[in-house]
């Protein structure tokens, strides 16, 4: 006769409970299915490092066609939208500080006669630069634009003195590869499932364990014939269920809504996709021994989510940060899952180009499961 | 007399289930007023009506002289309250709970220090003024409780339930303290289920089902029951009321304790035929004796008129 | 009794200092809110830089030439990319992509520098990994900056001319945009909205979940005094923790404090007391510790972390966002923490969101009164 380390008689009175009591409270309800869905949208459409419409202020000193046609070079880009217009550098400054303005531009006096007389001559660019990554990046794209002016300007004119000058230099084609338009989305919709899917398997286990430690009922079912591990069990597949309800649910949304492309293996997002909530269940599971309320179940998760949620790459390359937090990220599971989603999802990548992250979710999800599971029983014993 | 409490028709529903149906009563001051009857009659919804926590769904009320409705602010002011489930703060001292609720009811000063060496006085708990209220044994956190509950010297005092849960030994000191309250003149609203503790008060309103059963001194509520009851003492207590129920010269029988109450028409004759009866079924008889009425009979009885109590 | 505006001061005082006491014993909401705050502050004003280095490209060079070469360098030499490989096929693209293990790359083809010698256009192609988009866009930039940069001297060394217009750029207020000195001001607001929303959401629930509201509704106590009482003793926290921030800002970072600490202390005052009473409101009217926990952090981090203008420019954003993120009050909060820090600026510039923080702070307690009865029902 096989002796299974549970009893499935005595689990399904316990999690036919746990399953009515999760999806029978309305606002749980919301909070499980609407947030997620919620958060996804928002962050879908609001990471995005691009940079357009920037507020530019033009002191044009030289007024001439010449000096239209570069902010004209400017705005046509779409990078910069001129807002206001100045015959002083003090007013530049001002609309700098008010925050009305990123950038400044100043056209010298006698720019086009320099243009024209093949000389060289300067355009001075302001930029705001306390204001998050627009400044680094708008510098660079009107840098780039101007001397593109300056470039077909000079050119132009040397052509017409009659020298040989070889015309336009370098055609530059770029093509994005998984992501032709370089939608933001495209990138930060799978990383975001990620996120999710981990917010939902912490916070169902951590909590679900804790209230019943407050409420009394946990007591109650430790004098019952349940074994801990049964109680384990009992707490952490509805868990599971709802978790993958989950990621099932914002998995719908990034295809249809946002129609992120799926070119992988569905098997090997589910098996990663198992072992990575199981990491997140055993972490609940953790903060749940530690945590005497509800509250500070929760704050608790949420002190362990803020960091492992910026560490993960989710909106900041991890290869930028500073060497030594880039070996520390390796602990974060988000990472590594984070990785597979969007191979998974955008790249077609397979089980020879992820097994290294499969593997280590596997790990994670499996040791830390089992050692929150010991620390458990510990504590009910 | 002026009154202290005083409700016509007052009714509470929550949807369909009606909690309170249309009960009228008045307290005069400086009685120990009781309110009786099993849970889900309806008590602590009268209770939460009357302190302005619950607004009621119709009729009216008075307070110390002011409207139920209108008022509740300065009731508030006139009243202790002591909620049925403990409710002081488990994560302060006792210290500071005594000094919290003495600030929220404007005692200060002087007359604070002087309350609050009181209140650890009578709740036995002068030692322990700086250890954390919930980790206190359920006894002291009562005592504790009711004496936050009177630190303005209020002179109307809401108990609900105060002693749920409280060994016997602390209850009788409890109601020691209600005494004496009741003593200086408060008057203090009492409501319970335990059915000894309902001896202890001036007058009794009996509760079921939201309604207003009865309403008397207890003595007269015990004179209530005319007919005798006999005391049947048995080996198997359920059995022997099951087996009594169709007896001849039986009214009702039921479980008290362990033992069997039985209201019969004629107590010589029952005290005769009911043993024998108990006999041909098996059932030997202990022993028999004729009682008097206890309020618990009483009310076993007139719940039993209305129809049963609500189940939970 | 003394009234002032109908409130008891005495029966304040009394709230506020049942909660304090409750506070100072609530081990985990301490360490929330004075560690946790410091760390992270420290923590991401490392971690979170948006300098982008080390990309990865791989060079396919069919061309072989002394031009194509002194492309390769150009791309080597400006520092945001390193060549990592070297291909001779055009096949070995894909798996390197595949892997990530590049992020670009490089393919010139035959005959770029005789295309370049005899002024026909010579084309460059850049094969880039879109799937991180804002990293691939990034990188396409400085790569386009790059070949034109060099498309230029080729150009103009022909012509014996130097660069006809020269950019001169300035960066104002932040040198050298240092990243740490975009973040950590503006990461004072996120956290602060947070942790202040957070833990106030857990007071008034709390004393449902607990039963002792009910105590409480018993006594004349009234609900502003009630609210006001647990508010004080976060605001003085919450104050603290913005007075930690910045002297974490000049120890650790170095991030200059050019404004004033009057208006800093003042502005946050508001921004404080608004986030409270949001996170007093989620309380009341959800009575239930969990929810209330859960809702206050879903509804404050999320959007102050990406729709502040903390990290993500708002004006890129679609245009619903950016209405959204007019109601985001750590946006205009962080516009002052910058303007306070790294501008210098006062209340003149500032007065537009010295109103907005005035109109969240009335708005908070408002809502928070509202929503809190005493009664059951």
């Amino acid at each position: 006769m096989i002796r299974l380390p549970l009893d499935p008689v005595r689990m399904r009175p316990l999690l036919g409970k746990e399953f009515r009591q999760t999806l029978r409270d309305p606002r749980a309800k919301r909070v499980l299915f609407i947030a997620p869905i919620m958060q996804l949208l928002i962050f879908g459409y609001a990471v995005t490092t691009d940079v357009r419409n920037t507020r530019t202020f033009v002191v044009d000193h030289d007024r001439s066609s010449e000096s239209r046609q570069l902010v004209t070079a400017l705005t046509a880009s779409g990078y910069f939208r001129v807002t206001g217009v100045g015959e002083r550098p003090a007013d530049l400054i001002n609309a700098l500080d008010h925050g009305d303005v990123l950038m400044g531009v100043e056209i010298p006096r006698g720019f086009a006669a320099e243009l024209g007389a093949g000389r060289q001559t300067s355009v001075q660019l302001l930029v705001d630069g306390s204001t998050a990554n627009t400044a680094n990046v708008a510098l660079g794209y009107a840098t780039r634009i101007i001397s593109r002016y300056g470039l077909e300007r000079g050119v132009a004119v040397a052509a017409r003195a009659g020298a040989i000058v070889p015309s336009a230099g370098v055609d530059f084609r770029a093509r994005a590869w998984y992501n032709p338009n370089l939608e933001s989305r495209v990138y930060n919709v799978p990383g975001v499932m990620g996120l999710i899917v981990m917010l939902m398997s912490l916070m169902l286990t951590a909590l679900a364990v804790v209230r019943e430690r407050e409420v009394g009922t946990l007591e109650q079912l430790m004098v019952s014939p349940l074994k801990p591990i049964e109680m384990i069990a009992g707490k952490t597949l509805p868990a599971v269920v709802v978790a993958f309800l989950d990621l099932v649910l914002v998995s719908a949304v990034a295809l249809l809504w946002f129609g992120i492309p799926f070119r992988g293996s569905a098997l090997l997002l589910i098996t990663s996709s198992v072992f990575y909530i199981l990491s997140g269940l055993g972490v609940g599971l953790l903060i749940s021994t530690v945590s005497k309320t509800q509250q500070e179940a929760f704050m608790s998760m949420f002190l362990f989510l803020f960091p492992a949620m910026i560490l993960s790459g989710l909106m900041f390359p991890v290869e930028n940060m500073p060497p030594a937090i880039q070996y520390f990220t390796l602990l974060d599971p988000i990472r590594h899952y984070l990785i597979i989603v969007r191979g998974v999802f955008l790249r077609g990548a397979g089980w020879s180009v992820l097994y290294p992250q499969i593997l280590v979710l596997m790990v994670m999800g499996v040791s830390v499961l089992w050692f929150a599971a010991t620390r458990f029983r510990k504590t009910i014993a | 007399m002026t009154l202290a409490v005083e409700v016509r028709d007052l009714t509470r529903a929550f949807g369909d289930f009606v909690a309170v149906d249309q009960v009228t009563f008045d307290v005069a001051e400086g009685e120990i007023f009781g309110f009786l009857g099993p849970n889900g009659a309806g008590k602590t919804t009268t209770i939460k009506m009357l302190t302005g926590l619950l607004a009621p769904t119709s009729g009216t009320g008075r307070v110390a002289g002011f409207d139920l409705r209108r008022e509740s602010e300065a009731i508030k002011q006139r009243i202790g309250y002591m909620s049925q489930l403990f409710s002081l703060y488990g994560d302060l001292t006792v210290e500071e709970n005594i000094g919290f609720f003495a600030g929220l009811y404007g005692v200060t000063g002087p007359r604070l220090a002087e309350r609050r060496d009181w209140a650890l006085e009578m709740s036995g708990l002068k030692d322990y003024r700086r250890r954390l209220t919930g980790q206190l044994p359920l006894g002291f956190k009562q005592r504790l409780a009711l004496g936050c509950a009177v630190l303005h010297q209020p002179p109307i005092l809401f108990l609900d339930e105060p002693t749920s849960g409280v060994d016997p030994i602390s209850r009788r000191n409890f109601w020691d303290l209600i005494y004496e309250f009741s003593g200086r003149g408060t008057t203090v609203f009492v409501s319970t289920h335990y059915m000894e503790e309902a001896e202890y008060c001036h007058r009794l309103a009996l509760m079921n089902r939201g309604r207003l059963i009865a309403l008397d001194r207890p003595a007269a509520l015990r004179a209530r029951l005319t007919e005798p009851i006999l005391e049947i003492t048995t080996d198997h207590g359920p059995a022997t009321a099951q087996a009594l129920q169709g007896a001849r010269g039986v009214i009702e029988a039921a479980m008290f304790g362990r033992a069997v109450h039985v209201v019969v028409e004629q107590a010589a004759s029952a005290a005769q035929t009911l043993p024998a009866w108990l006999e041909t079924r098996g059932i030997p008889c202990r022993g028999v004796t004729h009682v008097r009425p206890s309020l618990e009979d009483v009310f076993v009885s007139l719940v039993r008129l209305e129809g049963g109590a609500v189940a939970g | 009794m003394r009234r002032v505006l109908g409130l008891s001061p005495r029966r304040l005082f009394a709230m506020a200092r049942k909660e304090t006491l409750q506070l100072r014993r609530d081990s985990r909401s301490l360490i929330t809110a004075f560690l946790y705050p410091a760390l992270m502050i420290v923590f991401f004003g490392y971690v979170i830089t948006f300098d982008i280095r080390n990309i990865n490209v791989a060079v396919f060079d069919q061309d072989h030439t002394q031009r194509s070469r002194e492309l390769v360098e150009a791309f080597q030499a400006a520092g945001y990319f390193r060549v990592t490989h070297r291909l001779d096929r055009y096949q070995d693209i894909q798996p390197l992509l595949d892997r990530a293990a590049v992020r670009m790359a490089l393919v010139i083809p035959p005959g770029f520098q005789r295309d370049l010698s005899a002024g026909r256009p010579a084309p460059v192609q850049a094969l880039v990994d879109g799937a991180d988009a804002n990293t691939a866009g990034i990188a396409l930039n400085y790569a386009g900056s790059i070949v034109t940069a060099y498309a230029a001297r080729v150009v103009l060394r022909a012509s014996q001319r130097g660069a006809p217009i020269v950019a001169q750029s300035r960066v104002w207020y932040n040198e050298t945009l240092k990243s740490s000195n975009m973040i950590v001001p503006g990461l004072v607001a996120v956290i602060m909205m947070v942790i202040a929303a957070m833990l106030s959401s857990l007071t008034v629930a709390r004393e449902w979940d607990r039963g002792t509201m009910e105590q409480l509704a018993a006594t004349p106590v009234h609900r502003v005094e009630v609210i006001l009482g647990k508010l004080l003793p976060y605001l003085a926290i919450g104050l603290i923790d913005v007075i930690a921030a910045v002297v974490i800002g000049r120890l650790v970072f170095h991030v200059p404090f050019r404004g004033s600490p009057v208006l800093l202390v003042g502005l946050a005052t508001l921004f404080l007391i608004g986030s409270l009473g949001l996170g007093i409101f989620i309380s009341a009217a959800t009575k239930s510790q969990l929810l209330a926990t859960q809702i206050s952090l879903l509804a404050t981090y999320l959007p102050s972390l990406l729709l502040s203008g903390l990290i993500f420019d708002l004006a890129s954003m679609p245009f619903a966002l950016r209405v959204i993120s007019l109601v985001i009050p750590a946006r205009y909060f962080i516009v002052v923490l910058r303007g306070i820090f790294l501008k210098g600026v006062g209340p003149e510039v500032l007065w537009v969101q010295g109103l907005a923080m005035i109109a969240f702070a009335v708005l908070g307690l408002t809502l928070a009164v509202r929503a809190f009865r005493k009664e059951l029902a």
